[in-house]
């Protein structure tokens, strides 16, 4: 066929008939639509449009501008549709069944210690003092582990109805300021406010919300052996990632050797009991604005229950992990969470390759695989029976 | 020209109504519950591999954006019909550079330049790195597109449009060889239905007994070797 003339007016046919055959069910007839404007050139329009077109205006004879790419038309039928779902359904079965698994060899003791008063808890006594705002009441929890934990064995606090991902909460940090930046102390970013400055306009480091409500209760751990209690070394390094506290958090330099005086000119947030530079006095490396914890609890959850690593047990006697038996964890109770009826947890658990104990993507994916199964029959079965049909249709 | 009924339903107005209109609203709240709800169940109460922190604002963010992002372009490429060179280009290029620039945002040479405009720093090493994760980005997608796949297949099977009963029209001509085409014959073609132009020269005696010059027809015809009016049979 040439470069035709009529080409132009072809194309504006052809483009039309693409145009509704971009929606859904239209999408198999593009193919078609294409095919048909070959055979649909108008003669008659072509030899008026061949006056005009042959001044120049001709678009090229390519493969691309006359729409010949050489192109894979796939096509829904039931020897791609069919074999798709029983794969998919069997590949969905395998991963669930695996996953599964993997998720019930996980162990997890979940303790909870909020103390709402009527609990009979323990720690109720606490939850009452720190609702009237004393800090540093202790209280202790006697617990059986059922079975042996493998180590290592991961320590988390939960917190529940706690919405770390409120808007102007979520926004109230300088990440200048918390990657050492020197200016960002003096002059914190004003999403910080209200927690910015003190009243005498000192400025806040670390200022904003998220690092003004740092989670400070503490917790020990004692296991029964022979009669007496034998303390758990309970480690706190790696609790954050690598690169939140080796990059993203970094403390301002160092002045005389001195965190303190790096830090002169500023003050603490108004919930904490010590400045930022008394977090964990004996390590350098985990003090100011790069201690774990603090890193960890910066970075804020996106549920209203979330749980924190806190430690691990992974040291001493303890590092294949935590024996059957009896413990006891001391509790140092300074968070008040009564208030906005959140609960408190601290939950020991075991890390597999898919992470903690979560059933619920095993238990998806094994119901999503038996249906796709299931709808892969039945479209056979409408398959067989419409087939007779459809071949008399195409006759 | 061949299938003139093929633009009948655009003449209707069958492609686009109200009610292909509330299809694809319901598909959308559909999809956008699947794209919430499975990274919601599967990180609720999550954690990495190594214990820390999965179930985070940052990482839950980048898992639900890559979920959609992957299904989306899952789905263009279920309803393009015809994959050209370009469609090739734009379909895989659009999820490569997807991929380019969150490594590129949260790495840590721009949170380093641009500390305030970068806070994911590290979100996408550490969290597309856990197996956990592209298996929910897996699940998500086949929960979006093979409902869409089974129920364009079931309506093709069951309603089937014109252009199905084309396409498939189309697609079984291929599947046979041509038929041959009836060929016009000329008038002067000699049938040579007999030997007897032969029979006027010595030497074609054996050739016309033979009746190999003979169409081969089926037997008990009114004329071939078998019949009664055959040259075999009038020597009788």
């Amino acid at each position: 066929m040439g470069p035709c003339p009529v080409v132009g007016q072809w194309q504006g046919s052809g483009l039309s008939l693409g145009l509704y055959g971009a929606l859904p069910s239209g999408g198999q007839w593009q193919g078609s639509g294409l095919s048909l404007g070959l055979h649909g050139a108008l003669p008659g329009g072509g030899a008026m449009a061949g006056i005009g077109a042959l001044s120049g205006n001709k678009p090229d004879n390519t493969a691309f501008t006359q729409q010949r790419l050489p192109a894979w038309q796939p096509l829904l039928s039931a020897g791609t549709a069919l074999p798709l779902f029983f794969c998919a359904g069997l590949a969905c079965l395998a991963l669930g069944l695996g996953l599964h698994f993997s998720s019930a060899t996980i162990r997890e003791l979940e303790l909870d210690y909020t103390g709402a008063p009527g609990s009979g808890h323990n720690c109720s006594r606490c939850a009452n003092a720190s609702r009237a705002g004393a800090a540093g009441c202790t209280c202790s929890l006697r617990f059986e582990l059922p079975e042996r934990f493998p180590g290592p064995v991961c320590l988390y606090y939960q917190l529940a109805n706690y919405y770390q991902n409120h808007r102007r909460y979520s926004v109230s940090r300088d990440d200048r300021q918390l990657s050492g930046v020197a200016s960002g102390l003096s002059n914190p970013a004003t999403e910080c406010s209200p927690f910015r400055t003190d009243p005498r306009g000192i400025p806040i480091a670390p200022c904003g919300a998220i690092a003004n409500s740092l989670f400070n209760d503490t917790f020990a751990l004692y296991h029964l052996a022979n009669g007496t209690f034998y303390p758990v070394p309970l480690d706190n390094r790696g609790i954050s990632w690598w690169t939140d506290s080796n990059i993203k958090f970094s403390n301002p330099e160092l002045i005389n050797g001195s965190l303190e005086a790096a830090f002169r000119g500023t003050t603490k947030p108004p919930n904490w009991p010590h400045a930022a530079y008394m977090l964990d006095m004996g390590n350098l490396n985990n003090t100011g604005f790069i201690n774990e914890d603090f890193i960890v609890w910066m970075r804020t959850a996106a549920l209203p229950t979330f749980r924190k690593l806190y430690r691990r047990v992974r040291e001493g006697n303890f590092s294949s992990g935590l024996p059957q038996g009896t413990y006891r964890l001391d509790i140092t109770y300074n968070y008040p969470v009564l208030s906005f009826q959140g609960t408190k947890k601290v939950i020991f658990s075991t890390v597999s390759w898919m992470g903690g104990k979560n059933p619920f993507l095993g238990i998806v994916y094994l119901i999503f695989g038996s249906a796709c199964i299931l709808t892969g029959f039945v479209m056979l079965a409408v398959h067989i029976k419409f087939q007779k049909q459809n071949q008399m249709d195409v006759e | 020209m061949q299938f003139p009924h093929l633009y009948e339903p655009g003449q209707q107005n069958l492609y686009f109504n109200k009610i292909e209109f509330v299809k694809c609203v319901l598909h959308g709240i559909y999809s956008s519950l699947i794209l919430f709800f499975i990274p919601y169940g599967a990180m609720y109460d999550t954690v990495r591999s190594d214990g820390k922190a999965i179930a985070d604002y940052q990482s839950f963010a980048l898992m639900a954006q890559t979920c959609l992002l992957i299904v989306v372009s899952v789905q263009i490429g279920l309803d393009t019909a015809y994959w050209t060179a370009v469609n090739q280009f734009f379909i895989w290029g659009s999820l490569s550079v997807y991929f380019a620039i969150i490594f590129t945002m949260y790495s840590d040479g721009m949170y380093l330049i641009f500390t305030a405009s970068f806070p994911f720093i590290g979100t996408a090493r550490n969290t597309l790195s856990q197996p956990n994760v592209w298996l929910v980005i897996f699940l998500s997608i086949i929960l979006c597109v093979l409902p869409v796949v089974g129920g364009r297949f079931l309506k093709s099977q069951l309603m089937p449009t014109i252009s199905d009963k084309v396409l498939r029209k189309i697609r079984a001509a291929k599947k046979q060889p041509p038929p041959p085409l009836p060929k016009i014959r000329l008038r002067r073609t000699s049938t040579r239905r007999s030997g007897y132009a032969f029979s006027h020269q010595h030497g074609f005696g054996a050739l016309i007994m033979s009746g190999r010059n003979m169409r081969p027809k089926l037997p008990f015809t009114t004329t071939g070797m078998f019949s009664p009016n055959s040259e075999k049979n009038k020597h009788k």
